[in-house]
């Protein structure tokens, strides 16, 4: 351990005095911090837009005067998507998932206003985000800080000279490393606190603790990956003859991570498990609530069985004699059945999200850039399964919602009395805006286990297949 | 000190070093003549255990180097053909690195002395090695021998491509640590350097040890004539 605590103050000394290295790490440093800036104003532009547009449709709702509960109930109300902190970090999925949806009965509208349909069509080929600058272009700094790790020496003549010296080959690889790992250390901490305190100020206090943990983890994980390219960038070093070699390896394995690989399988996954297009998918859950799911049970059959059936319960003769307003209970039926047809739909739909999520969750044990992406997405919550639990949560809203506007016409008016009847601002008030909070922790890593087992896994093969080759190397020909 | 029984190596057919028989003891500095591909390195290679024998044993204080490399290269310096250091380190920084890996640690004005008695330039001692020749390297190379305080010294062609001043210079540092007791095996094209170091001389020929005998008993037109009639057969 002292050899290698030597061996990585001398490799520091080195590269403090190497300009290359000190010119790359300056650029990463800026790259992330205009990337944190630009996150911090996105963040606030956004989540001051939502929230003063969330007072404004809450005002709209609780001031739209008095009115019948189902006009209520199609007069809806809009829920907008809140910015989890981290998002500043990491941008995910949330430049593409819409940041608001609008509510009525009898329809599941989608989500509208994606962030990425106003940007410039420069930006569409990708956002910087902090997370991209660690994710991408930390291995590059990585590659050139490390590709000629041992090649130099071997070419130099001074791995000869340290080898003559009583020393084993892996208490240098070693020393190299920790010195790679503290001077990458060295730009990764003071961001990483940086992201902390700013996440910290514009946090409300309930999450602080949870948000903290977030960031530990986060932090933890992207080490992990930088340690991965740093012992990765050694051993190839350590097995190349010549550096341009190594760094002509180690440029292929990036480019093999970062671009073709993850595009490679988003595309495989599209073609394995396509999607229907948003009109196929809409017709068939309109034709469905006409027709039945699977086409047995038309609306006109289901609303003429359960008048048969309450008339049959109640025993009375017709629908003006029953004691509440049939017309409230059939629109709840109606709601009930449509709900029933959208979870089948919806839920066809995220068997096949899940099933091209899982093609990119089995690619991680290949590629450790796609499990940092994704435990990064989702511990920042800007994943799709985060995503997915927001439509899920809103949809429930929606549900009781209207279940509540239903239930009062049925309980409160009579049969046929629609202009008649109205409520007003108590019904509304009852009505509680919607918050949202996300899936905790635990949730979102247990969604990742294949990610973390992949990260773990190349952890263990490379420091065993350095530990061997450093074993099994001789200076022959060097 | 050295001990070298039966050692070989081979390439495939091809053999780099038959059945060398060698003894160095303490205080001897031993020669091995030969032209380019003789067997030299490859036995000083052997030596460092930077590649494994066919055959046979090389012996560093009756420890076999292929069971105890890394003790046999505690109690040993090694100085190449072209001593490479670190060139963004000066001296002092390249003498500090290298003492430290072999547990010695010095003070600065200790390791400053140590680079002038090996004939450094005080001006050159906090400059970076880039800027140094070839024979200033090959200064930090006996500093780094002495500061480690070696018992052997294993040297691949140590004055080659020097000028006569600083070979002249370097042997008298060989001499030097000659007479506390360090055992050195030196590979070398240079005769006169042999004869006028060495306290034995060995020609090799095709991984041959051909000829061994002290350069006491031998006149430099004497070893001259030898060492041709080995080549020219």
């Amino acid at each position: 351990m002292k050899t290698s605590i030597l061996i990585a103050k001398k490799e520091i000394k080195i590269a403090l005095r190497e300009k290359l290295v000190l010119a790359l790490s300056c650029i990463i440093l800026v790259l992330l911090g205009i990337s944190l800036y630009t996150g911090v104003v996105a963040y606030k532009q956004q989540q001051e837009t939502i929230t003063n547009a969330q007072v404004e449709k809450r005002e709209e709702w609780l001031g739209q005067g008095d009115k019948h509960p189902h006009i209520a109930a199609h007069f809806g109300t809009f829920i907008f998507k809140p910015k989890t902190v981290l998002s500043l970090f990491d941008f995910g999925l949330d430049t593409y998932t819409g940041t608001s949806v609008y509510l009525e009965a009898h329809y599941q509208h989608q989500f509208m206003f994606r962030p990425a349909q106003d940007h410039s069509s420069m930006i569409r080929f990708g956002e910087l985000s902090s997370a991209l600058v660690l994710q991408i272009l930390m291995p590059l700094l990585i590659i050139f800080l490390a590709y000629a790790s041992f090649t130099k020496e071997k070419e130099r003549g001074t791995l000869r000279l340290l080898s003559s010296q009583g020393i084993t080959l892996t208490s240098v690889a070693w020393g190299k490393i920790i010195a790679y790992f503290i001077m990458l250390l060295a730009i990764l901490v003071p961001f990483a606190l940086s992201v902390l305190l700013i996440s910290y100020w514009l946090e409300t206090p309930d999450t602080v603790t949870d948000l903290g943990i977030r960031i530990v983890l986060l932090g933890a994980t992207y080490m992990v990956y930088i340690f991965i390219f740093i012992v990765l960038s050694v051993l190839v070093s350590l097995k190349s003859s010549v550096s341009r070699n190594a760094l002509l390896t180690l440029l292929t394995c990036w480019i093999l991570f970062t671009i073709i690989i993850p595009k490679t399988i988003a595309n495989f996954g599209e073609s394995l498990y396509p999607l229907p297009s948003m009109k196929i998918y809409k017709e068939a859950i309109l034709k469905d609530k006409e027709n039945g799911l699977e086409r047995k049970t038309p609306k006109a059959e289901r609303m003429a069985r359960l008048e048969k059936e309450l008339l049959a319960k109640h025993k009375v003769d017709s629908v003006q004699q029953l004691p509440f307003n049939f017309e409230g209970v059939m629109m709840q039926a109606g709601e009930e059945y449509g709900d029933k047809v959208y979870d089948v739909h919806w839920g066809r739909l995220l068997n096949i999200f899940h099933k091209q999520n899982k093609l990119g969750s089995y690619s991680s044990l290949v590629n450790p850039y796609m499990a940092l992406r994704n435990i990064s997405m989702g511990l920042s919550a800007t994943d799709l399964s985060t995503s997915i639990d927001f439509q899920k949560k809103v949809e429930n809203y929606r549900r009781s919602f209207i279940k509540k506007m239903n239930n009062d016409m049925a309980q409160n008016s009579k049969y046929g009395e629609f202009y008649e009847y109205s409520v007003g601002l108590d019904m509304w008030k009852s009505v509680e805006d919607f918050s949202y909070k996300t899936p905790s922790i635990y949730t979102t890593l247990k969604k990742y286990t294949i990610e973390l087992i992949a990260l773990l896994c190349w952890v263990i093969i490379l420091i065993s297949l350095l530990n061997y080759s450093t074993r099994k190397t001789k200076l022959t020909n060097e | 000190m050295l001990k070298a029984d039966g050692l070989t190596k081979k390439y495939g057919a091809f053999t780099a070093l038959n059945a060398l028989d060698l003894e160095i003891e303490a205080g001897d500095i031993f020669c091995l003549l030969g032209a380019n591909g003789a067997g030299k390195s490859t036995t000083i290679n052997l030596f460092l255990n930077f590649i494994e024998a066919t055959s046979g044993s090389a012996t560093i204080n009756s420890m076999d180097v292929s069971k105890h490399a890394l003790e046999t290269k505690q109690i040993l310096s090694y100085i190449p053909e072209n001593l490479m250091l670190y060139p963004n380190l000066t001296g002092l920084e390249n003498l500090d690195f290298f003492c430290g890996l072999g547990g010695k640690n010095y003070s600065k004005d200790e390791l400053d002395i140590l680079l002038q008695q090996s004939g450094l330039q005080a001006d050159f001692i906090d400059k970076r090695v880039q800027n140094y020749s070839k024979g200033m390297r090959q200064k930090v190379g006996i500093a780094l021998a002495r500061a480690r305080e070696a018992k052997v010294l294993l040297l691949d062609e140590p004055t080659s491509g020097l000028d006569p001043k600083a070979s002249n210079e370097f042997s008298e540092l060989l001499l030097e640590m000659k007479n506390k007791g360090v055992a050195t095996l030196m590979a070398t094209h240079d005769l006169f350097r042999a004869k006028d170091t060495g306290t034995h001389i060995g020609i090799m020929k095709e991984g041959v040890l051909v000829e061994k005998f002290e350069s006491k008993d031998v006149s430099f037109q004497d070893l001259e004539k030898l060492y041709l009639k080995h080549m020219h057969n």
